[in-house]
């Protein structure tokens, strides 16, 4: 018997946008600096959609679907929300390096280079190689998450009951 | 589907796992050779890949050659701890079997970088870099277990449905 088709991109497409939205703020996209929160609670907050919404039982590779999904959508939202915010990230990092070198932490020469990016940074070659690689890491980070979220909240798969005991038969001695 | 089925689609993946985890390991390395060596193209490059996911912070990475590497110490404990489960995946789950570790083992490995990390954002403990890594690896160890087995789950799925699809048209074809 087949099980009912879940159904994927509802759940990844708001999880992804909400994870998206997340990653691509400024402090607040500091999350996924702490195993890729936003992506992994993203992916994994979509199989809670996604079991929520299926009658049946979600397997570890529905959980791999929507998390994969959810990572992409939620990279594609990312890069959109950054390019306005660019030159405020900029800003926040440089702010950032200098009160790591005032607490005495040493840089390395190139880091300044490493942060303006040059001038191809913000080249329609650079944008799409950008988000040709948060999508596919995104992807990878958010199959991790959707699995986890099926150990976490889909529902589970109930355990083999013992069969009935049946009643024994009245012998001769139980007549009244 | 046979138990061999199960365990040369669980090989396959795996074997593909390993060659990945290699790549994203030798990556996080090669950022800060090649930036060492001066192709500072290259090395942005590999950095900017690596930003998505990490704050790149320097004084919180490991140095290779003078240069930070690709991801701070606790996403490299991440991934070393992957890498180290992947290690100990076939002896623990072995190769026919697919289920998934329970919530309870996945939380409580997940407990000591999060009291660490919630500890240094606020401000009770400065956590040294070698703890970020060491509670870093040991939630990283638990991962290729639920990885390995939504995949294989995923494949194995798609594989019976392509056979099922298969058997209805050769039916069909019989009639």
């Amino acid at each position: 018997m087949d099980k009912q088709k879940p159904e994927y991109l509802r759940p990844a497409l708001i999880a992804g946008a909400i994870a998206g939205l997340l990653s691509g703020l400024p402090i607040i996209s500091a999350g996924n600096c702490v195993c890729c929160l936003w992506i992994v609670g993203g992916a994994a907050m979509a199989t809670k959609l996604l079991a929520k919404n299926t009658s049946g039982i979600l397997t570890s590779g529905d959980g791999a679907i929507v998390g994969a999904l959810t990572g992409i959508v939620g990279a594609v939202v990312q890069m959109l929300i950054a390019i306005p915010l660019r030159p405020s990230n900029i800003e926040l990092g440089r702010r950032m390096l200098d009160w790591l070198s005032s607490l005495g932490l040493d840089m390395p020469s190139n880091m300044d280079g490493l942060l303006d990016g040059g001038p191809g940074i913000l080249s329609p070659g650079w944008f799409l190689l950008s988000l040709f690689l948060s999508a596919a890491v995104f992807a990878v980070v958010g199959v991790l998450g959707g699995i986890i979220g099926v150990s976490l909240f889909a529902k589970k798969k109930p355990q083999a009951s013992p069969p009935a005991a049946t009643p024994p038969l009245p012998g001769p001695g139980d007549a009244p | 589907m046979s138990r061999s089925g199960i365990s040369r689609t669980v090989i396959a993946i795996y074997l593909l796992t390993v060659a990945g985890t290699a790549i994203w390991l030798s990556a996080i390395f090669l950022a800060p050779v090649l930036a060492g060596r001066g192709s500072a193209g290259a090395a942005r490059l590999i950095y900017a890949a690596f930003s998505p996911i990490c704050h790149q912070v320097p004084g919180r990475c490991f140095t290779f050659h003078g240069h930070p590497l690709a991801v701070c110490g606790r996403c490299l404990g991440i991934y070393t701890g992957f890498a180290a489960g992947l290690v100990l995946y076939p002896f623990v789950r072995g190769f026919s079997k697919l289920e998934l570790p329970s919530a309870r083992v996945f939380l409580l490995l997940t407990l000591p970088m999060a009291v660490d990390g919630a500890a240094g954002l606020l401000g009770i403990w400065p956590s040294p870099i070698l703890v970020r890594f060491v509670t870093g690896a040991v939630w990283g160890t638990v991962l290729p277990f639920f990885f390995l087995t939504g995949l294989a789950d995923l494949f194995l799925a798609r594989r019976r449905k392509v056979a099922r699809t298969l058997e209805n048209i050769r039916t069909n074809n019989v009639e």
